[in-house]
């Protein structure tokens, strides 16, 4: 370990830009050994690129990098591992097909060219069980749980003597508990010495681990390091976001964006007196007794019994993995549906095909943004159409110039950044492909929209857009079924709660909600 | 922006094109021929000589309607390599029409001839599409065993039903087309075979740049789990992009029959098939980019007959500058085959 006066790590005016665009500019910091540091800042802010610099993976146009006060050649993955530099990836990138045992040792440098499974399993289940990270050493990666693989993951950067870890965007993946472990481990490390750089989004994590705060803002460093306890949550948010954007956020919005004290007692909950009254007429969706068989993809569901009304918010809370994927894939007639009935706005549609429901005014913001909500490699205007070609003939003449017409002016209304409408989708940021979903599935013939997980690593402007364009769609009548892993979104915007465990509902919550009520939920502790 | 893209995928293809044609000069010249002859007998064969270019358009031509049904099938995701096999199912079926319907009015036994040879060709292409879709056979291996089956149809058929008895026996095939049914001479370039092209190229370029099929089947082909989600029978799609390849691939087989060919011929031109897939992949799947890459390939055909007058060198020239370009041409899609590959598995479940 460095000395206490050499700064664990260091940039000195480091400054990065991809083409036009500067992705850092004039970054000059120094972060103190054995510390959790943070950083954070906005979609675009430049913190992954902070992190690669620091890592290795990207070579900054100008400005040095120092590790344990030794200067080292940036740009270069080796050096900065050779320096106990290791980055944890924000997407993992363990080979799924792996056992743990090869996983770990995929990457290690002793590794030897002929191995037996036994000898690697022997090798690696020490050094795992060190870290506490419990997990069976012949799974294959693919089985794993989010938690375990990034635990796994984390591991692994742990192999060689590592003095500084860095982890991006770490908790974008996991659940509230399995936040409070990765938490957990973190401090762990941090007592045997490591250095831990967290690049993060959510205010209230960062207060909850970290013991220094930088903040990025477009490219350029404009707070901290300062220590954790010098700052509030509300002056942070006021950091990230800036003054303009700032005045966009409602108090509840806030208030959930930077996880305030308080909302247990329900004060700061927006008064939910606001929603209209329940406009006459069928409701949203109804689903009765409705089962399904279990399949490779998720637990079956048991019996699942759910209204949402027209110009209501119904959350769906639950721990990853206990049906939420299968309800929406029923809902998208893309599960097999044993027994019960669904209708959407009272029409039968049972053994509807997704068409026909998509007809009735189905919408779905999908889990998976990049696989079932966009087709990357296809122009903007392909992805933003597709819903409305599909619904006409497909053999009638189209006018392509027409349909980009409409896409800019559609996509300019959801303030989508992008500079033309044939670009690939793949090369919008994920807060602008989020949007560009929107733009397609949230339209005035919706009467139900299926939300899932839409503000998963989005930042705090692009999230407050989101929770926006879902309350006026309330607003219009329309139903929403929100399924998200964030306690503090479900609780903002949901006008009722219900809470998912291995493929039932469990429970249904009305505001003000209780944390604790619903944790104990979540968690089957009730 | 579009246009520039476009423009360097273009001057990408034909860099890789390029690069092949050096490298085929580099061995050709190292095993002793003269590569400088080489490509100028190319040249002249395919273009330069007076005449020339009419002989590429006869290969062009027939070459150019298969390469546009593997392009649309490639789009939509569906890796058809039956081109080959489709295109003999077309041949024959034509050839069954005209040779038992020889007493017939021309204006009757040639269109059904034509409806016979793509119903050959798309019927060629509906079992693997289906077995693709119900059970999840993988097309590349049904396809590809198809062409051999179709093959030995060929050559089953011409030693026996459809059988020349005034043949000499060293060349297996077919009677004569009577002259009544030909839509060509041998020089197969002939105003019907002509305006056949045409209106298969301006249909095929409006479905695919000018319907809603075309653009869904381009987003299926990019990313089929997205446009499940927005509710498309993926299977459907699928489908038809199949059975139209193999419906183009049975046409061009018919043109070839009733146009220069004049007779069905066991193991006829044997490798139009895999031409039409490395026009097509060599295009980027464009419609456009088809018709004029497919100018090039039949002009590479048409100079094939020239080399061993010309330069000495065996034919089979032709075959190893294709093979060559294939090789390059392959390792630029790479990236577009691994997508496909991931499809494939991803798809499974629809």
């Amino acid at each position: 370990m460095a000395p206490s006066g050499a700064p664990a790590l260091e940039c000195r005016d480091v400054s990065v830009s991809y083409g036009p665009v500067a992705a850092l500019s004039g970054v000059s910091l120094r972060l103190a050994p054995g510390l959790i540091h943070a950083v954070c800042g906005q979609n675009g802010a430049g913190k992954t690129t902070f992190a690669r610099v620091a890592s290795g993976l990207v070579r900054p146009n100008r400005g040095a990098l120092f590790i344990s006060g030794q200067e080292v050649a940036t740009g270069n993955v080796a050096r900065a591992r050779a320096a106990g530099v290791e980055l944890v990836h924000q997407s993992f990138a363990l080979p799924p097909s792996f056992t743990v045992a090869e996983a770990m040792e995929f990457g290690a440098e002793k590794g030897t060219p002929i191995y037996s499974r036994r000898g690697l399993e022997a090798r690696w289940k020490q050094h795992l069980e060190n870290l506490g990270v419990r997990v069976r050493l012949r799974d294959r990666i693919r089985d794993l749980a989010v938690e375990q693989q990034q635990g796994v993951e984390i591991a692994r950067a742990l192999v060689a003597e590592a003095s500084v870890l860095i982890l991006d965007e770490p908790t974008a993946v996991l659940s509230p508990t399995g936040v409070e472990m990765l938490f957990d481990r973190l401090r762990n490390l941090k007592a045997g010495g490591v250095t831990i750089l967290l690049i993060l989004h959510k205010i209230r994590e960062v207060l909850g681990v970290a013991d220094t705060v930088t903040v990025l803002r477009g490219g350029k460093l404009v707070e901290g390091p300062l220590p954790a306890g010098d700052t509030t949550p509300q002056r942070l948010a006021h950091a990230i976001v800036g003054s303009a954007a700032e005045q966009a956020l409602s108090g509840a919005d806030e208030a959930a964006l930077t996880g305030a004290e308080g909302r247990d007692l329900g004060a700061s909950v927006e008064p939910v007196a606001s929603v209209p009254a329940t406009p006459a007429g069928p409701v949203a969706l109804e689903i009765a007794g409705a089962s399904t068989r279990a399949d490779p993809e998720g637990p079956a569901l048991a019996d699942i019994d759910l209204a949402v009304g027209r110009s209501e918010i119904v959350g769906v809370a639950g721990v990853e993995g206990n049906g939420q994927r299968t309800l929406v894939r029923m809902l998208a007639n893309l599960a097999d549906l044993q027994s019960g009935r669904i209708a959407l706005a009272g029409t039968d549609v049972t053994r509807g095909a997704l068409a026909a429901r998509r007809g009735a005014g189905l919408r779905i913001i999908p889990f998976e943004r990049n696989t079932e909500g966009l087709s990357l490699a296809s122009s903007l205007w392909e992805n933003w159409s597709a819903r409305q070609l599909l619904f006409g003939p497909l053999l009638k003449l189209i006018s392509p110039a027409a349909w980009r017409r409409d896409c800019d002016l559609s996509l300019k209304q959801w303030d989508v950044r992008y500079a033309t409408t044939t670009q690939p989708a793949g090369s919008l940021s994920g807060g602008n492909a989020q949007k560009l979903i929107l733009a397609r599935e949230v339209d005035a013939d919706a009467s139900l929209i299926i939300a899932a997980q839409p503000t998963r690593g989005l930042d705090v402007g692009a999230t407050a857009f989101v929770w926006k364009s879902l309350r006026a769609a309330r607003e219009r009548g329309c139903g929403v079924l929100l399924i998200s892993s964030d306690l503090d979104e479900l609780f903002d915007i949901s006008d009722r709660l219900i809470v998912m465990l291995s493929g039932r509902i469990v429970a249904e919550f009305r505001p003000p909600y209780s944390l604790s009520a619903v944790g104990a939920a979540m968690t089957g502790a009730r | 922006m579009m246009l520039k893209g476009r423009l360097i995928t273009v001057g990408r293809a034909i860099a890789f094109v390029l690069l092949a044609l050096i490298l085929c000069g580099i061995v050709f010249q190292l095993a002793g021929y003269s590569a400088k002859e080489m490509f100028q007998s190319i040249a002249d064969g395919a273009f330069l000589n007076p005449g020339a270019w009419k002989n590429s358009l006869r290969w062009a031509l027939p070459l150019f309607i298969t390469a546009c049904g593997v392009a649309i099938s490639f789009r939509c995701g569906f890796f058809n390599v039956g081109a080959q096999g489709q295109f003999y199912l077309g041949a024959i079926g034509a050839t069954f029409v005209v040779d038992f319907m020889a007493g017939w009015p021309a204006f009757v036994v040639i269109p059904l001839a034509f409806l016979a040879g793509i119903l050959g060709g798309a019927i060629w292409a509906l079992w693997p599409a289906l077995l693709r879709v119900r059970s999840g056979t993988d097309e590349v291996i049904t396809t590809l065993m198809g062409n051999f089956i179709a093959g030995l149809v060929l050559i089953y058929v011409c030693s026996g039903i459809l059988k020349d008895p005034s043949g000499t026996g060293q060349v297996m095939a077919s009677r004569p087309v009577s002259p009544a049914f030909r839509i060509s001479t041998n020089s197969g370039l002939s105003p019907t075979i002509i305006g056949i092209v045409i209106v298969v190229g301006v249909a095929m370029w409006l479905l695919v740049n000018r319907t809603a099929f075309g653009v869904l089947s381009s987003l299926a082909g990019r990313n089929p789990i997205m446009v499940v989600w927005q509710g498309a029978k993926l299977s459907r799609l699928g489908i038809a992009g199949f059975v139209l390849g193999g419906a183009l691939a049975g046409l061009a087989g018919t043109i070839e029959v009733l146009g220069p060919n004049g007779r069905l011929v066991s193991g006829f031109l044997p490798a139009h098939g895999f031409t039409a897939i490395l026009i097509a992949l060599v295009a980027s799947l464009s419609i456009t980019g088809t018709a004029i890459v497919s100018l090039f390939f039949g002009g590479l055909a048409a100079a094939s007959l020239y080399l061993p007058v010309l330069a000495g060198l065996p034919s089979a020239a032709i075959d190893i500058i294709n093979a060559a370009i294939a090789l390059f041409i392959t390792a630029r899609t790479v990236p577009g085959l691994a997508r496909l590959a991931a499809r494939r598995r991803a798809s499974g479940s629809t």
